[in-house]
């Protein structure tokens, strides 16, 4: 499992020669992805990028998987992408990583964000840690488990998990993170505020 | 969400938001000097609503309202166009259906106003992700013989709106704003234009020979509507930037030309960037009336032409015939809609498009070899967890669902007979799955109280309706009036949670007026009255805890009780049940999570197997609350039996 850190010089050249990165967002209704689209959405808007975020959902508002693309760059593209193509999924819940594989690069270059947050279903069906592994480890060399549930204990609070994994992926994006700061505090107010601040700064500093 | 709103109302002309296409529909609409707003909720259109309530008094509106349903949204919307007004209605793609008895009248009538427009917003669901079908109104377009336009992303749904208000406003016909969920809810940069201060004539006209749909004006009307309305439409149509050829000087080995519409537009686009291929491409905004003549001069130029639309072939068939009529050899492609053959269909019928399926097609037209193996990605298959939407925690129907199973369990052993269920739209439809699968028969909105009547008059089983206060007040109560006069032997029950629920918790006429933004304008229905009122035999029941006993058995004893009655009396009877959306319930009230006292626990699993609630599974040999999940409605203290739920000591609810 490597892990780096991307320099500007890199953004330079996705931008100018691909015209645009891709995301893959995947997690469960309720979890509050679109609010996630909309605060790393408007941080990549107020840099100056061209920004479309989509979602497939509808009754999985609750409990059901979502799925939610956010792509950037220098022109307007289609709101989905082509398969084989994201340059990073994120899961907020683990095992959500699993039904978006097919946007995976085959060159394994996708960056896998995965949160350790687990929700099982009803029936008795979700993967074992050795079959993720392996799924993953065949797919992608960039395999980055974020240990979520660590800070959500320590906040009392499972609604965080979009906010330190925005923490987290910062290091990735071509952003700094004042943008991302500016539109958090768009977005929430009072006590949540603070706790997402919080939240985002854990992400921030996790290894 | 308010602030959010406000930003739409408040963003500067010349400057950009990141909006959301419903969001810039709304601009749109204010950029056109939008005068009156009606909707009846439904995903994906819910949002414009919203929105204009929101924003109603302070955008000068003069009339923003949540109709009853949307025949009731397009003739309310309809008439104050007749009068002057610029006027929008939105639903969701079945709306359209209900609407539609009203739409063929105000499609062909004329009004002389000045100011008139009226645009109607119908947003289609492929993939059906929240509808109970999939269906693609634009074959409406040809039933009503109405100009509309498609947007393909967020800043062409705020110009596509100003420009529908344009065409209505000088033909004086409605216009459809066809959108579909990839459009209406993607966000994206969105260029602000300056907004129209809203105004209404103050001498209008309302003269019968325009505005009557009757034998006495309505055959000229038709005759005005289609050779003179349309075919002026026709002429923008054929003029209009929106209908325009991109990349028209580039040119592949194929002599392959593409046309298309709506976001299917973006898909091609990066269909062809995948496999690096240039192809001109007809996009066309305008979906009814189609230029023909731009249509035609488009396919004389190729060999082959790809026509790329989702869902049905409502243009590759009209593409067809342009091309038979005009007597043009290029071969046209796509889903060959006189075969009903999978095979030889480049593009499928059902579900949502994507740029993959694009590519997969030209790779079958073109025969190239993508760079990477599209087939190869989409074959494998990974143990991936099925998931089934759910309830909220501490949703009142987890509760209803028990009480119901318990009694349908002792009614059938009592009766010997069959008990069916008639499920309608609604959150409560989840009560069709395990733990409760109480559903037999389900169409759309406002159907079970009449589909309970047609198994009734011919079986002697029980059958019970489900329906929730908000469908019920949209198209229930017709069918509901039905069964009262034809004493049909039917229990209803009515599941009174106060909103709309599954849309976003918007308000009804029933909705308690204190509780949503605009309530202080309205009148709340009591709907007990409005029963009593009817003469059918009615009971009443609400959720309150620490009287008479426990609340899941006093409904569980109700309905057993009121099962036996239906048919000893071969009549009608109606139940409503009283319990508010959780969603909404905690929005004013702060409750006590609840958690398992272990040493009660004897893991006899009635609390998550036969009641349900996400917050509740079974781990470690007991019972587990789930602290981060539980919403504290406290009912699960109330059905376990081993007092082992505990942490609700001063719950009212
Ligand atoms: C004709 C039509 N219009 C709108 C919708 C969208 N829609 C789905 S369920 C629903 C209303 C549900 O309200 P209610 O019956 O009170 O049930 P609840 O969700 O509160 O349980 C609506 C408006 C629809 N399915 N069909
Ligand atoms: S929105 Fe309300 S009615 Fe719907 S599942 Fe949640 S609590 Fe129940
Ligand atoms: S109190 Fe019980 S039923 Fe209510 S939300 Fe909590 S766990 Fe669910």
């Amino acid at each position: 499992m490597k892990k780096y850190v991307q320099t500007m010089q890199y953004w330079e050249e996705i931008t100018t020669n691909t015209n645009n990165y891709i995301i893959v967002i995947t997690g469960l209704g309720g979890q509050g992805l679109i609010r996630f689209l909309r605060i790393l959405g408007s941080s990549l808007v107020k840099k100056g990028y061209k920004v479309i975020t989509s979602e497939k959902h509808g009754l999985s508002q609750r409990g059901g998987n979502v799925t939610c693309f956010l792509r950037f760059g220098e022109k307007m593209v289609a709101p989905i992408p082509i398969i084989g193509s994201a340059d990073m999924i994120i899961a907020t819940e683990k095992a959500c990583i699993l039904d978006v594989l097919e946007y995976a690069k085959l060159d394994r270059s996708s960056k896998l964000i995965v949160a350790t947050y687990e929700k099982k279903s009803q029936i008795n069906d979700y993967p074992s840690e050795e079959y993720l592994l392996k799924v993953l480890n065949e797919i992608s060399d960039y395999i980055n488990f974020i240990p979520v549930m660590e800070i959500v204990a320590k906040f009392t609070n499972l609604k965080i998990i979009n906010t330190i994994i925005l923490g987290y992926i910062l290091r990735f994006l071509p952003i700094s993170e004042e943008f991302i700061n500016e539109s958090i505090n768009q977005h929430f107010a009072g006590d949540l505020l603070v706790l997402n601040q919080k939240a985002f700064e854990e992400g921030r500093d996790l290894k | 969400m308010r602030m959010e709103y406000l930003k739409i109302l408040k963003g500067k002309s010349g400057g950009e938001l990141f909006l959301l296409g419903n969001a810039a529909i709304a601009r749109g609409a204010l950029e056109s000097g939008i005068n009156v707003y009606t909707y009846y909720p439904g995903t994906p259109s819910s949002e414009v609503g919203e929105i204009f309530t929101i924003l109603f008094k302070e955008a000068g509106l003069n009339w923003v309202e949540s109709s009853v349903n949307e025949k009731i949204a397009i003739e309310v919307a309809g008439a104050a166009y007749a009068r002057g007004a610029k006027a929008m209605v939105g639903m969701k793609n079945v709306g359209l259906n209900v609407a539609s008895d009203a739409f063929f009248a105000l499609a062909t009538t004329h009004p002389k106003n000045k100011n008139s427009a009226i645009v109607v917003l119908v947003a289609d669901d492929p993939q059906q992700y929240s509808s109970a079908v999939e269906m693609d109104s634009r074959y409406y377009l040809k039933l009503l013989k109405i100009p509309a336009l498609e947007p393909s992303n967020p800043q062409e749904c705020l110009d596509y709106t100003k420009s529908a208000f344009e065409i209505s406003r000088e033909l004086k016909i409605p216009v459809i704003l066809r959108l579909v969920t990839m459009v209406a809810h993607a966000r994206s940069n969105v260029k602000l234009g300056e907004i129209i201060q809203p105004e209404i004539d103050e001498s209008f006209d309302l003269s019968p020979e325009v505005n009557v749909a009757s034998r006495l004006y309505f055959l000229d009307l038709k005759q005005d509507q289609i050779y003179n309305r349309m075919n002026r439409a026709l002429i923008i149509s054929e003029n209009s930037s929106l209908n325009r050829v991109e990349f028209e000087n580039e040119s592949n080995n194929f002599n392959l030309g593409i046309i298309t519409s709506g976001v299917s537009y973006s898909y091609v686009i990066e269909a062809l960037e995948f496999f690096n291929i240039k192809a001109p491409i007809l996009k066309l905004g305008f979906i009814n009336p189609l230029p023909e003549r731009r249509i035609v001069a488009f396919l004389k130029q190729f060999k082959k032409v790809f026509v790329v639309e989702e869902n049905d072939a409502y243009i590759e068939t009209e593409v067809l015939a342009i091309a038979q009529k005009n007597c043009v050899q290029t071969k046209i492609l796509g889903k060959d809609p006189f075969s009903y053959s999978k095979e030889s269909s480049l593009l499928n019928f059902v579900g949502e498009l994507n740029p993959t399926e694009i590519a997969l097609a030209l790779m079958k037209i073109t025969n190239l070899t993508p760079k990477i193996n599209l087939n190869q990605i989409k074959d494998k298959r990974y143990e991936t967890v099925r998931r089934r939407p759910v309830l909220c925690p501490g949703c009142p129907y987890g509760t209803i669902g028990y009480a119901l199973k318990k009694a349908v369990k002792k009614l059938k052993s009592d009766l010997g007979k069959e008990i069916y269920f008639y499920q309608d739209i609604g959150c409560y439809t989840l009560l069709s799955f395990p733990p409760y699968s109480f559903a037999n028969v389900k169409y759309c909105m406002g159907s079970s109280i009449a589909l309970a009547q047609g198994v009734a008059h011919t079986d002697d089983s029980l059958n019970i309706a489900i329906i929730g206060d908000g469908t019920f007040f949209h198209s229930g109560i017709p069918a509901l009036l039905n069964g009262i006069h034809n004493k049909a032997p039917i229990l209803v029950l009515i599941l009174d949670n106060g909103w709309i629920g599954m849309t976003g918790q918007q308000h009804h006429p029933g909705s308690d007026p204190r509780y949503y933004q605009e309530g202080s304008f309205k009148k709340q229905i009591d709907l007990g009255k409005f029963l009593q009122g009817t003469g059918a035999n009615i009971s009443i029941i609400k959720h309150q805890k620490r009287i008479e006993g426990k609340y899941s058995d006093r409904l569980s004893d109700l309905i057993y009780e009121k099962g036996h009655s239906v048919l000893e009396k071969r009549d009608i009877h109606v139940i409503v049940i009283e319990d508010e959306c959780t969603q909404k319930y905690i929005q004013r009230n702060t409750l006590e999570v609840r958690y398992i006292d272990g040493g009660q626990c004897t893991n006899c699993g009635i609390c998550y197997t036969q009641f349900y609630c996400p917050a509740l599974n079974e781990k470690d040999d007991r019972a587990q609350i789930n602290s981060n999940e539980c919403l504290g409605c406290g009912i699960c203290e109330e059905i376990c039996p081993n007092n082992a739920i505990l942490g609700g000591d001063n719950n009212e609810y």
